[in-house]
Order: C-alpha cells, then sequence, then structure tokens
C-alpha cells in the first residue's frame, strides 16, 4: 500500500478506533451469553468484525482480515440462524477477539502482525461448518439459482458491463470457507494471566519501584499518544484563546499608554480590569484545556467483563462484573496506567475474594458472585472502588501469613489493627494464595498494584467484612498536571512537597525530641513518629536547628519532616526535567515570583536512608546548634 | 473529464474508513466532500444539501447501505444520483442485491486510488452518454 499517504495517522485512526469497536464486541459477547437469541446483538457483533476485515484490509494486514472474515462468517450463520450458540462457539469466538487483539498489539508496534494460531483458524472452521452440516448445505446451495437469475436480469438490464466483469471476478476470488470437518484440537484451558494478556493485548510491564511523575511521563511517551476529543470542548479552548488575544490587546496598549506617561487614576483602573480577566480566562482556558484531556473512564470499564468472565469459568465460579459510574472522567494517561491495577484487583477479586458455588450455596448465599467495579468523583478526587460478595478478609490469618513468611515481628503483628492487617496483603512477597498462582507468581501483584496507584499520587484502602465481601477503595486526583504543594524552606531556599501527604505541621521544640532506640523521635497525640530533617535527606550542612516540622503521611508510615519555615501552598503545574532526574526530585515548578522549585519525592528521599533509617538526635540537635539557638 | 466540483458524500459508520475513502477522493483530485456516519444521516443531509454523488458503505447500525440506496432510487429527487457501493461483502448474494437495488457500482475492500478512479469515471461516463 505504498501508495497510500500518511498511513502512520491512518494507523492510529484505526487502531483507536478499533481498539473501541472490539472492546465494544467484548462486551457484547458476554452479554451475549446471557441472551444467546439477541438478533440485535448478533448484528452488532458481526458488523464489528466486519468493520475492523475493512479497515484491516486497507492496512494490508492480511491475517487480521482472514481471522476477522472467518468470525465474521460464523456470526453471519449465528444471526441467521443456521447455527446455534454452544459453549465451544463461545470459546472459540472469545479465542479470537483475543487474537485480534493481539495483533492490535503488533500494528501498535508498526509490525505486521503474524498469522494466527493454526489451531484456532481449525477450531473456528469446525464450529462454522461442523455443527449442523444439512442446514449448512442446504444454504449454500440455495443462493445458487437465486444468484444466476439475477445476474441474467442484470446483463438483460444492459449499460453496466464493468460491473459484470467485477461480479464474476469478485465471486471467484473470494471462495466460501471450505466446510472442513477435520477434528479441533481440544485446548486446555487458558492460565488466567493468559487470559489477561490476551484480553489487554500487551504484557504487564510492571515492575515494582519507585517513579514519580516525571519518571511516568518518560514511558507516556512510547505510548498511544493520540486522542479523541469532543469537538465542544475543543470550540470552548479556541474561544477561550480567543478572548485572551483580544485581552492581550488590551494590555498591548494599555503598556503604550502608560509608558507614554499616562498613569492616570483611569488608565490604571483600565489596566487592573484588564488584568483581572486576563486571570479569570487564562483559569478558565486551563480547565478548558484539561478537560480535552478527560476521558470516560468506561472506555477502560469496558474490557473487564470479559476478563472477569473468562477468569470465573476457569475457576468454576460464576461471578457478575456490574459497572457503575462509566460516564466519571479521568485523565486519559491515568487511565492508561490503571488499567493493570484494576485488572489485578478484579482477578483478585474473582480468584481470592468469591467463594465457589457450592461455598457460597452453603453460606446461604446466591450463587452467582457479584463483584462491582464502580467510578466516581469526590470532590477533586476520582475514586474508583473494586467490591465483591465474597468471604471477606480475615485480619488473624493475615498477619500469620506475614509473620510466617518473615515479613513482620511478632511484636508488629501483637499491635496491628484490622486495617493495618489488610494492608499487609500489599507487601512484597505476600501472596494470598498458599500455591503460587499464575498471576503473582510472576512478580506481579498487590504490591505492585499499590505502587502504580501511589505513583499516580493516588491512595489504596481496604474495607472488608467477614462473611459479606472486600472492597478495595482507590482514590486519584483528577489530574497529573496540576499537584497542590506545600512550599518548605531551608533557610532561603524553597523546596516544594506534595499537599497529598501533609497532615499537619507542628513547630519542633527542642525539648519534645526524643531518642527512642538510636532514633529522634517526637511524640504526637500518642503516636511515636520518627524525625528526618530535609537538610540531612538532601545531604545539605545544617546551619541551625530545625524550627518546624511537617507530619507527612505515606501509605506505609507516618513521620515528621524538619524543615526551617515554610511559605504556604501552591498549585504546582509540574514540569519534568528532560533526560535528567536527580534522586529524590519528582520535577520543577515556578512560583509566582519566578523562581524556580524542585519539588520533592519524600518517598525516594526516605528509600535513600536505606537500611539505616534512625536519625540520632545528635544529627537533629547538635550541642553547638542547640546553644545557639538558645 | 468529470467535474471536479463534483460534491460527494460518503456514508461509513467507521470514520477510519470515510477519512480513508475522502483522502482517496483527494487523491483523484475532488475535494468536495461530506461525510455521514449511517443511512439516517445521510438521507437527512441528502434532503436538504445538493449532492452529485453517493458512496456508501453496506454494513452500518440505524439504516444499512442498500436500504440507503434503495430509498434514494425510491425518491424522485434523488433516484438519478450516482451510488457506488464500497463494502467488505464479497458474496454473491451481496453483489446482486446490490446491483438490484440500482447501485451504480461496487467496490469490495480494500482498494485503491487507481481502482475507485477507474470505477468513478466509469460511472461518470456512463451518466455522461445517458444524458447525452
Amino acid at each position: 500500500m505504498s501508495e497510500f499517504t500518511g498511513m502512520e495517522d491512518l494507523l492510529q485512526d484505526f487502531l483507536v478506533e478499533a481498539t473501541d469497536l472490539l472492546s465494544g464486541v467484548d462486551n457484547k459477547l458476554v452479554e451475549l451469553e446471557k441472551n444467546p437469541h439477541d438478533k440485535g446483538l448478533l448484528n452488532d457483533i458481526f458488523r464489528g468484525f466486519h468493520t475492523i476485515k475493512g479497515g484491516a484490509g486497507f492496512l494490508s494486514a492480511t491475517e487480521l482480515v482472514t481471522l476477522c472474515h472467518l468470525t465474521e462468517n460464523l456470526f453471519d450463520k449465528l444471526r441467521n440462524g443456521e447455527l446455534g450458540i454452544t459453549a465451544e462457539t463461545m470459546d472459540a469466538i472469545m479465542a479470537a477477539t483475543g487474537t485480534v487483539r493481539e495483533m492490535f498489539h503488533a500494528l501498535e508496534q508498526g509490525v505486521q502482525p503474524h498469522a494466527a494460531d493454526a489451531g484456532l483458524i481449525a477450531r473456528l472452521k469446525q464450529v462454522i461448518s461442523g455443527e449442523q452440516p444439512v442446514a449448512a448445505a442446504e444454504v449454500a446451495a440455495a443462493p445458487a439459482p437465486r444468484a444466476a437469475s439475477a445476474a441474467v436480469a442484470f446483463t438483460a438490464d444492459g449499460g453496466a458491463l464493468d460491473w459484470n466483469a467485477y461480479y464474476a471476478a469478485v465471486t471467484g476470488k473470494m471462495p466460501e470457507v471450505p466446510p472442513e470437518a477435520g477434528k479441533g484440537i481440544p485446548q486446555p484451558p487458558k492460565p488466567a494471566e493468559e487470559i489477561i494478556h490476551a484480553a489487554i493485548g500487551r504484557r504487564a510491564a510492571d515492575k515494582p519501584g519507585y517513579g514519580g511523575s516525571a519518571g511516568r511521563r518518560e514511558s507516556e511517551k512510547t505510548r498511544d499518544n493520540s486522542i479523541r476529543v469532543d469537538t465542544s470542548r475543543l470550540d470552548q479552548v479556541l474561544n477561550l484563546s480567543g478572548e485572551i488575544g483580544l485581552t492581550k490587546n488590551r494590555l498591548t496598549s494599555l503598556r503604550t499608554e502608560i509608558l507614554g506617561g499616562m498613569t492616570g487614576t483611569e488608565t490604571l483602573q483600565a489596566l487592573d480590569a484588564a488584568v483581572g480577566q486576563l486571570d479569570l480566562l487564562v483559569s478558565d482556558l486551563q480547565n478548558a484545556v484539561m478537560k480535552t484531556r478527560m476521558q470516560p473512564i468506561g472506555r477502560l470499564f469496558q474490557k473487564y467483563p470479559r476478563i472477569a468472565r473468562d477468569l470465573a469459568r476457569n475457576l468454576g465460579k460464576e461471578v457478575e462484573l456490574v459497572l457503575l459510574g462509566e460516564e466519571t472522567e479521568i485523565d486519559k494517561t491515568m487511565i492508561e496506567d490503571l488499567s493493570d491495577p484494576i485488572i489485578h484487583l478484579i482477578r483478585n477479586a474473582v480468584d481470592h475474594g468469591v467463594e465457589s458455588p457450592l461455598e457460597r450455596a452453603a453460606a446461604g448465599k446466591p450463587q452467582k458472585s457479584e463483584v462491582r467495579l464502580e467510578a466516581r468523583q469526590e470532590g477533586d478526587h476520582i475514586v474508583i472502588l473494586v467490591a465483591d460478595d465474597g468471604h471477606g478478609m480475615n485480619a488473624e490469618k493475615l498477619r500469620a501469613k506475614a509473620l510466617a513468611k518473615g515479613l513482620i515481628s511478632n511484636e508488629e503483628a501483637n499491635t496491628m489493627d484490622e486495617r493495618q492487617s489488610y494492608n499487609l496483603v500489599f507487601l512484597p512477597g505476600f501472596s494470598m494464595a498458599s500455591q503460587v498462582s499464575d498471576v503473582s507468581g510472576r512478580g506481579v501483584g498487590m504490591d505492585v498494584v499499590r505502587t502504580n496507584i501511589l505513583k499516580l499520587n493516588g491512595s489504596i484502602e481496604i474495607k472488608s467484612e467477614l462473611g459479606k465481601g472486600t472492597t478495595f477503595v482507590i482514590s486519584l486526583p483528577l489530574t497529573l498536571a496540576i499537584l497542590p504543594v506545600l512550599i518548605v524552606k531551608l533557610g532561603e531556599q524553597p523546596f516544594a512537597v506534595p499537599l497529598s501527604m501533609v497532615r499537619e505541621i507542628l513547630p519542633i521544640v527542642p525539648g519534645e525530641i526524643q531518642e527512642v532506640g538510636g532514633r529522634a523521635t517526637m511524640v504526637v497525640r500518642g503516636e511515636v513518629l520518627p524525625v528526618y530533617p530535609l537538610n540531612y535527606l538532601i545531604d545539605w550542612p545544617q546551619e541551625k536547628a530545625s524550627e518546624y516540622g511537617v507530619l507527612m503521611q505515606t501509605a506505609e508510615a507516618s513521620f515528621i519532616l524538619a524543615i526551617d519555615n515554610f511559605a504556604g501552598r501552591d498549585d504546582a503545574v509540574i514540569k519534568s526535567l528532560e533526560g535528567f532526574r536527580p534522586n529524590g526530585v519528582s520535577g520543577v515548578t515556578t512560583l509566582a515570583n519566578g523562581h524556580i522549585v524542585l519539588i520533592l519525592d519524600v518517598k525516594e528521599l526516605l528509600a535513600g536512608l536505606g537500611d539505616n533509617r534512625g536519625v540520632t538526635r545528635q544529627r537533629i540537635l547538635p550541642d553547638e546548634l542547640l546553644a545557639k539557638a538558645a | 473529464m468529470p467535474d471536479m466540483k463534483m460534491k460527494f458524500l460518503v456514508v461509513d459508520d467507521f470514520s477510519t474508513m470515510r477519512r480513508i475513502v475522502r483522502n482517496l477522493l483527494k487523491e483523484l483530485g475532488f475535494l468536495n466532500v461530506d461525510e455521514a456516519e449511517d443511512g439516517v444521516v445521510a438521507l437527512s443531509k441528502l434532503t436538504s444539501e445538493h449532492f452529485d454523488f453517493i458512496v456508501t458503505d453496506w454494513n452500518m447500525p440505524n439504516m444499512d447501505g442498500l436500504t440507503l440506496l434503495q430509498n434514494v432510487r425510491a425518491d424522485p429527487q434523488l433516484k438519478h444520483l450516482p451510488v457506488l457501493m464500497i463494502t467488505a461483502e464479497a458474496k454473491k448474494e451481496n453483489i446482486v442485491a446490490a446491483a438490484q437495488a440500482g447501485a451504480s457500482g461496487y467496490i469490495v475492500k480494500p482498494f485503491t486510488a487507481a481502482t475507485m478512479g477507474e470505477k468513478l469515471n466509469k460511472i461518470l461516463e456512463k451518466l455522461e452518454r445517458e444524458a447525452a
């Protein structure tokens, strides 16, 4: 297709649109299992494959065309009532959609997809031809006479010579799929990981580790970087930038007046009004631009019913995935980064959360279990829930297990409350399944889920009730582009720390610092918290005793960051440092006064302390400094 | 020589495909192109605006290309319009059904600008012959 210009753009368009289509098809397939005779669904699915086939043809993706063509043929027979839907049919179809998704993935990488697995093709052909050979033969025979007479009538009509030539060419070129009576190879059930990867069409490349917003931005570049935006939103951006242009003109003319010596009250008032207007317009514009990045989360949710179904089927459970709040909007990059964590949570719910039908019957619950995936906006946060109605988590067992694995000490186990016990599942090396399961066995588990959520400046929490079920609550900021920060100071140098981690600011009274086990600590309302001076974390010389402490909370721990002073909060527009990422710095931002401020990745700084986490009291309050302070 | 200013209506539910067709038409020198995502939208555009040529997909929600074609042929205002069907349906029955409904031409996806140009020219030549 070298005569095609702008092929890359076309490929992008195709992938965006076709991926949506395929997700739609996946969902309809899950519905189809419930209503196997729904003509509308059958038609929609048929059309989905048909459309993908049409587009794939232009990209010369022959293998994709072949597979879609086969699947389309199958659906043609299903919608005409020539074939009925059986479990084998469904499995073959599901396998086909999985393969189609894998092919999309290849296209995404700019590679022509390989041929579909021969076993799959054979299975599809068998399903198409094998089930009701009599009916199929009848149909194959039936249209022939009609076609012949029509062709005759058509030639008689005259004036369409090319048409007839074409007709012959086409019918000769595209033979019907030969009915193959060959036995399909019975496929062993796929392991869960394969199901997930087939369904999402890519490998989960998550590795546990730290990475601030700046690091995340880098990986963004390798992704799908096109987006679908409602034109009304773009119009709004256009309008606002037009108005800003007008206001700028007003300011330019005012500048000329002022430079020309006209500094009367009237001019200054006009200047004030113009600046005020610009202020409003710019913040409106920021909002409008942000809106263009917002996508309904339903686009992400779409692919999960299929995954849940496949997993449940594999595990011999009956699970219905209920989606709620699909219209909730969320930043596009976050949608992509959330994809894998949510898959793992759903997998977890289906695998460990809900019981088998037998167990459920014994517990007097309906046989079919429900996993709820819900999104909603709460204030300036997006909350995503993955809730199951299974047996709930047993805090006691969790502690015992963590203890047995040496993840926590006896002492720690004894002082843990329920919430802390639930959070044990997020520890690396903790796997609830006694046997190493296919997903977590590859180093992708709940700890990665949490790491990924934290990377998005979000948090994850577990609520559970024995016998009733477990809910994972993910809370995320609306966008990643703007980060509310607290500006803290060391001497005159400002630094920014994420406000989401800050619980409170308190004065540090030297006398209140105590040494517990060789570490400097402070007691805040009965809680003993370690104190880490900021200058120690970033290896700056200490010039005076810290006056303030910022009580910060991460998912793992609370601690006090000792600083000299603070300058208030700010909404930081994060700029990543291109090609350069110093340890403990997630990005930079510019303050209103034009100063450049480093945004600190406090967790990374703390991790840098390594095992030697203790900071002695001496380190914070050296005697000579104490003397100076006094 | 066909009139390069003639107005095309490209009907397809898949926007990528509409873009492909639009690009192909552009390569052939036809720049006056409007789009519709299904037969219903197409019909409403056809009745409110003037078009010279319809290029339509077959399989679409709401109203498919064949029904659109039948509607166009049944409308005294529109029935003279050339309708080119572009579809991945390559079965005999489909082609015959399209022919019977009065399609001016039929192209099976995928195709090149050359194929499309050839088809368009044949249809336009025939129209001219009939007009003459």
